[in-house]
């Protein structure tokens, strides 16, 4: 495996595969909106990401190895996270942002302390991940980052329910900034 | 009134993309596991249930592919009730109650179709934001009536009655009122629509019985195409599965739907091994 760096970040963004077969992405140009992102979210940890292009499905995750700025962020994409959906097997720079935005603002939230007890991505429950993942998208709207929120309301609903309580949770989870775990979980069952 | 539209020439605005069946065949990627025993180790399924952790957004991609499905099942009944003149059903000409059953079908179809767009509006999916396979109206392009209700009454409406049943599923377990009832309601017409294919294909072809074969033989390539490489089938591999049910209700024999189910399978086992070919020939596999 050969890393790629970019002068453009912030640390050191590297991306896995260098070259790609079964889509028609480019490493450097991941590397760069991860670095845009690294820099807007004053992330300064080096960064490792791993594209698994064998799937068109989207999963995403991240894990540290540490809890301080030197800590490596590995983010984890499968290529339909980065997907132009019209256009199959090429990239979006937008949803690009989008998903390594909302996964790179979870790394960001794992290296606060009151962050200490979240566990770990793959031990998450379907209703954790959705109620974190709210709380990513609307602070990336916040920062301009395009985001469908009707999308996230949905997906929201499909994990606590489809009724007004669910929605009035949603839109002060959507709201909502410089939250700790506990409170992200009790926003969410609010 | 122009005839016989070639699907090339179907009328989207600048919002959609339309792509076909050998374009999305080039797609070396798969969701399916590669070896049969390791799906069961894994304990995963493919099935589109809430439980999966992609759930709203692989419904999201379900729904906008129903709307332009609509949309090309409309274009298509009304071809059928505009491209023939009205006849005994020989010589390129079929009954005029067969028209009118064309007419009202397409009429249910617009309804889906603005249904469909206001159901993918409320999970959060614009218009067009996926690319539109045109492989369903390619299906009521033939030249022979009969081909046609064999390809898009039969086959099309067929997948629609599957892909349906596994929404309103989708919606019932996610307590998503509106999903669960308005997928309830086009099913319904979905049947109607299979069984005018069923009976007509039967009456129209009564004397004839090597244009019923054809018809017939016509139905399941066009049938194993709609399996979409094993995306519908009983394997937790396939995103739905057969509605067996409601296929009964829609005028399939017993034997109509095994013989589906076996077609379905295969093309599971194909697609499997096309992936494996591709990956051999570029040499790549996933990231451990």
């Amino acid at each position: 495996m050969t890393d790629v760096s970019t002068a453009a970040s912030t640390g050191r963004v590297t991306v896995s595969p260098t070259e790609f077969v079964f889509v028609k992405y480019d490493a450097n140009e991941i590397a760069e909106i991860v670095a845009e992102l690294a820099a807007r979210f004053d992330i300064p940890n080096p960064i490792h990401v791993i594209i698994d292009e064998t799937t068109p499905l989207a999963k995403l995750s991240e894990e540290l190895d540490g809890t301080g700025p030197a800590a490596t962020i590995t983010l984890h994409a499968e290529s339909g996270a980065l997907e132009d959906r019209q256009h199959p097997m090429s990239f979006s720079a937008d949803n690009a942002r989008e998903s390594f935005g909302r996964i790179l603002l979870r790394a960001h939230d794992r290296l606060r302390p009151d962050f200490a007890d979240v566990p770990a991505d793959i031990d998450l429950t379907l209703e954790e991940n959705a109620a974190w993942d709210t709380y990513c998208v609307g602070r990336l709207a916040r920062l301009g980052i395009r985001a469908n929120q009707q999308r996230w309301r949905y997906n929201h609903r499909n994990r606590f329910g489809f009724d007004d309580g669910v929605d009035a949770a949603f839109d002060a989870l959507w709201a909502a900034d410089d939250l700790g775990w506990a409170e992200v979980l009790a926003t969410a069952r609010s | 009134m122009r005839q016989f539209f070639p699907v090339e020439d179907l009328a989207r605005d600048e919002r959609f993309v339309q792509t076909n069946m050998a374009e999305r065949m080039k797609d070396g990627r798969t969701a399916i596991e590669l070896k049969e025993s390791s799906a069961k180790s894994r304990g995963a399924t493919k099935r589109l249930t809430p439980e999966r952790h992609d759930a709203s957004d692989a419904a999201r991609g379900l729904m906008h592919g129903i709307m332009v499905g609509e949309i090309q099942a409309l274009e298509g009944a009304g071809r059928t009730a505009h491209d023939f003149a009205a006849g005994d059903g020989t010589n390129d000409t079929i009954p005029f109650e067969l028209k009118l059953d064309m007419a009202r079908q397409a009429w249910d179809e617009a309804r889906h179709v603005e249904i469909s767009a206001k159901l993918s509006d409320w999970m959060g999916t614009e218009l067009g934001e996926f690319a539109e396979n045109t492989v369903l109206f390619e299906a009521a392009c033939s030249n022979d009536p009969i081909l046609r209700l064999a390809g898009v009454n039969r086959a099309l409406e067929g997948l629609a009655i599957d892909v349906f049943t596994q929404m309103k599923e989708f919606g019932d377990v996610a307590g998503d009122p509106y999903l669960e009832f308005c997928e309830d309601w086009m099913l319904a017409d979905e049947v109607t629509h299979v069984k005018m294919g069923s009976d007509w294909l039967r009456k129209v072809t009564a004397n004839d019985p090597d244009r019923r074969t054809k018809a017939l033989e016509f139905q399941q390539v066009v049938d194993k195409l709609f399996s979409f490489g094993g995306a519908r089938g009983e394997s937790p591999e396939s995103s739905f599965s057969l509605a067996k049910r409601f296929r009964e209700l829609a005028g399939f024999t017993d034997d109509e739907v095994q013989t589906i189910s076996e077609m379905d399978a295969e093309a599971l086992a194909e697609r499997r091994a096309a992936v494996l070919a591709y990956r051999e020939k570029v040499g790549a596999d996933a990231p451990a």
